[in-house]
């Protein structure tokens, strides 16, 4: 057995805490479950939104399992991804503070048995009370006649969403400093990555609401828990059933729970390759800037994959997309849905590009590094792939990467009937091209030329300081001062791309000739702004180089 | 052996290791000594794998440290400073998990542990709980730990601190006894006694510089050429001072009490030399009560170099 696991159970499944949380676990477990189940079996009313009729159930124990089924899962869920993620979170990180992990770091094992050690022995008294509520699900996927093979799909996703939450506890606990900020950041990485992010499925974007088990839990196994002798879902389930139905990908679709442990593998992967380069070295960047440049190609994928339809046929899941899906509005307003999901297309991969540059571009220290080592070696250069070489290559792949998405999606709006688009594909690109080489470029400079505190302090007034002075302006003489408005705005480059989106397709919205001449005027005066301090930045960096 | 060649760790814009060399010989202890924020917790860090050096080159028994730390850390023990343990598990089972997590048999590994136990005096607390032991006895569970699969270099950063007297006794014998089987072992403290008795060598580091470093026969001598005289007479007299200048070989007359009755001197001069100042003193009527001439010690050469007075690496 691996030793760290064998540590867990040794540590927190002596027979003392045995007794202990087997009493938690099956007492909570059999008062939620019985309840349920006592409740659900019993004759009920139900009102059908259909027929607008009252429709009597009669007393049936399938009806009680069915009922229960949610319940139990809710509490298996509160063990293992509430519980179970605290635990690794905060053990982790004091750990790490406390130089345990650096015990651990020495041994030989694997990187890959240490995660392993750790995901699975830290949560040992989580598992073990998980354990004791499977005769309850047993007994309710007996009693309810829930199809297997759904329940099968289901429990594959809601491990590999425990794995997931784990390993995002375990990794933010290695890379933050600190046990307090890393118990933060993990609580906020945890609401980002799996309850903001899945959100903007409502807008669109897919794949990324197929973080959870709600995908599966909806599309698959939803229907099986309706009563016997109930006709129809409710609203809101028939709604939510509706909504996590196969994804839409290129030109076929996937189903919810196949694509579900796609993305979590992937996840899982990412987090791995973090996990394991710090494992094995405490000092790496999480990510080496290959394999920053492969996950980003696959998010530019999937991206691709996932808004493909919505191009050429204007299809689009979620509550956006369905209100913004064309052959569902009888009067389309095609431009403001194109702007839309082209802004979320944008902001999203700064949004990726961002902490990217930040992991992987070398601070002057690391740069030094790199040179003295290379000069011992007899290297002209450091090598392309290490983590010493300066980030400039990676960050003009990056943004050519993003270019080339929306080169795609330029080209389908070109060529589909549907949007009837009035410029070429490359008017549309040309300018988001320039600005996002530059923005890399000086975001690159600027991670090298500062530490990590200049970078986010750089960041934080070039993008968000004028925004929020935009805003106040806008509040006190939002007409008087218009340009100065928009141009505050054009410095951050998650409100210049939807600016120049919509000063492109300006004459389809009605706008005052003013504020058309004001939104381009901004938009080149960011552009400027952008390109100048690529220019400025490089050249401090190159000169502090020689 | 170790060896350490032209380190440089950086943090941030802070230096706290700057072109450091030493080596240590295998069977042999060597001690690194400095006050606080010397570098000395870095440097050895550093040599454990746990910190990547800005600069220089770190090897363990010809295998270097920053280009396979993997192979290096399997001859590695390392002890921190400050001991932290696994509250929750038992002595015996602390000890375990790193036989296990070493790759040691099971049954090679329940001996090893039992072994290394008796080693430290704690085979009576292996059934306890971690948390439940005294800071001198975690320690000791740490060594224990250290020592169970059987490196080959040991790096203990102080090691004594928590310990008893008796305690501190043990690991002296323990050290040496360690030593005498081949094993290197590196071990810093702040205080000198504790290395005085126990090393075959020393560096005397400070702001992350090693100022002094050898064995401790050669760093006694590197002084030696300026001595120290203190006299001492029964009662002040003003021409004391004007007949000891007159003398060639002593120099810095330091009046060590208020009453001028106490004085320190350097001299460069020999046995001889000091026998006949001390016989022309008397020659002259000064009431001597004391004359001491005192050797130059490691003690003292530490201090000179705690105090900032030693400017340049002296190395024997």
């Amino acid at each position: 057995m691996n030793p760290i696991i064998r540590k867990g159970i040794r540590e927190r499944l002596r027979p003392k805490h045995l007794l202990a949380s087997a009493l938690f676990s099956l007492i909570i477990a059999a008062t939620v479950y019985l309840s349920a189940y006592l409740d659900g079996m019993q004759e009920k009313k139900r009102y059908d939104y259909i027929s607008k009729t009252h429709q009597i159930i009669e007393e049936n124990p399938v009806n009680g399992a069915r009922n229960a089924f949610t319940y139990l899962l809710g509490f298996q869920g509160f063990l293992l991804m509430f519980l179970g993620t605290g635990r690794v979170a905060s053990v982790t990180a004091e750990e790490k503070e406390l130089g345990l992990l650096d015990y651990q770091r020495m041994t030989p094992m694997h990187p890959f048995s240490k995660v392993t050690g750790y995901l699975f022995g830290l949560p040992a008294r989580e598992y073990f009370m998980f354990l004791l509520t499977l005769p309850f699900l047993l007994h309710c996927v007996v009693v309810g006649r829930l199809p297997w093979l759904d329940i099968f799909q289901l429990y594959t996703v809601f491990f590999s969403s425990v794995i997931l939450y784990h390993l995002t506890a375990h990794v933010i606990g290695l890379v933050v400093p600190r046990p307090r900020a890393a118990s933060w950041v993990s609580r906020i990485a945890v609401l980002g990555l799996y309850i903001f992010l899945p959100g903007l499925g409502q807008a669109g974007v897919s794949f990324l609401s197929f973080l959870t088990i709600l995908p599966t839990y909806f599309g698959k196994i939803l229907p099986s828990l309706s009563f016997v002798g109930e006709n129809k879902l409710g609203r809101f389930e028939a709604k939510a059933f509706e909504f996590w139905q196969d994804v839409p990908f290129f030109t076929t679709s996937i189903s919810p729970s196949a694509f579900t442990f796609f993305m979590q593998s992937l996840l899982i992967l990412t987090l791995c390759i973090t996990a394991y380069r710090k494992w094995r070295n405490h000092a790496l960047p999480a990510f080496s800037k290959p394999s920053a440049l492969l996950l980003y190609g696959i998010f530019q994928f999937l991206l691709l994959g996932c808004l493909w339809m919505f191009f050429t046929e204007g299809k689009a899941i979620g509550l956006l997309g369905e209100s913004f899906s064309l052959h569902k509005l009888g009067q389309p307003d095609p431009y403001l849905a194109l702007i839309v999901v082209q802004s979320i297309f944008y902001g999203l991969s700064i949004l990726v590009i961002l902490p990217l540059l930040n992991i992987c571009c070398p601070n002057q220290h690391l740069y030094l590094k790199g040179m003295q080592r290379s000069e011992k070696l007899s290297l002209a250069k450091i090598p392309m792939g290490a983590d010493e070489r300066s980030g400039c290559w990676l960050a003009l792949a990056l943004s050519a990467l993003t270019i080339f998405t929306h080169f795609i999606f330029a080209t389908l709006i070109e060529d589909s009937a549907l949007w009837n688009a009035p410029l070429g594909a490359l008017d549309t690109v040309v300018i988001p091209s320039l600005f996002l080489v530059s923005m890399a470029l000086y975001l690159q400079a600027s991670r090298e030329l500062w530490f990590n505190l200049g970078f986010w302090g750089f960041i934080g007034l070039l993008w968000f300081t004028p925004l929020l002075m935009s805003l106040v302006v806008a509040v006190g003489w939002s007409t008087e001062h218009i340009g100065l408005i928009l141009k505050l705005q054009a410095l951050c480059p998650l409100s210049l791309l939807p600016l120049h989106l919509i000063a492109e397709n300006s004459s389809f919205f009605s706008l005052d000739q003013n504020i058309q001449e004001s939104i381009r005027e901004a938009v080149w005066f960011g552009l400027s702004v952008s390109i100048a301090l690529s220019l400025l930045l490089q050249f401090k960096l190159r000169r502090s180089r020689k | 052996m170790i060896s350490v060649r032209d380190l440089k760790i950086h943090y941030g814009e802070h230096v706290a290791v700057d072109s450091l060399s030493f080596s240590v010989e295998s069977g042999s202890v060597f001690g690194l000594i400095g006050p606080n924020g010397a570098g000395k917790t870095t440097t050895i860090k550093a040599i454990a794998t746990l910190l990547e050096p800005t600069y220089g080159e770190i090897s363990i028994d010809h295998i270097s440290v920053l280009h396979q730390p993997e192979e290096a850390r399997k001859k590695l023990g390392y002890m921190p400073d400050f001991p932290p343990v696994y509250d929750d598990l038992l002595v015996y089972e602390f000890c375990d998990l790193f036989a296990h997590a070493y790759g040691l048999p099971k049954e090679a590994r329940n001996k090893k542990v039992k072994e290394c136990l008796a080693l430290t005096d704690l085979a009576d607390k292996a059934k306890v709980k971690c948390k439940t032991l005294s800071r001198g006895m975690k320690q000791r569970a740490l060594l224990a730990k250290t020592l169970v699969h059987e490196p080959s270099v040991l790096l203990l950063d102080e090691p004594a601190a928590n310990l008893d007297p008796k305690a501190r006794i043990d690991l002296r014998n323990l050290l040496r006894q360690l030593a005498s089987t081949g094993k290197t072992i590196l071990v810093s403290s702040h205080v000198l006694s504790e290395l005085e008795d126990l090393c075959d060598a020393i560096g005397i580091m400070r702001a992350g510089r090693m100022m002094v470093s050898g064995n401790l026969q050669d760093i006694a001598n590197i002084s030696s050429t300026e001595k120290v005289i203190q006299i001492e007479v029964l009662s002040s007299d003003k021409k004391l001072q004007n007949c000891l200048a007159q003398f060639p070989s002593l120099s810095k007359i330091t009046k060590l009490n208020q009453n001028g009755t106490r004085f320190s001197l350097s001299h460069t001069g020999d046995a001889e030399d000091a026998a006949s100042i001390l016989q022309s003193l008397i020659q002259q009527g000064f009431p001597v009560s004391s004359f001491h001439r005192k050797q130059s010690k490691v003690e003292d050469l530490f201090l000179d170099v705690e105090a900032g007075r030693m400017k340049e690496e002296k190395t024997r």
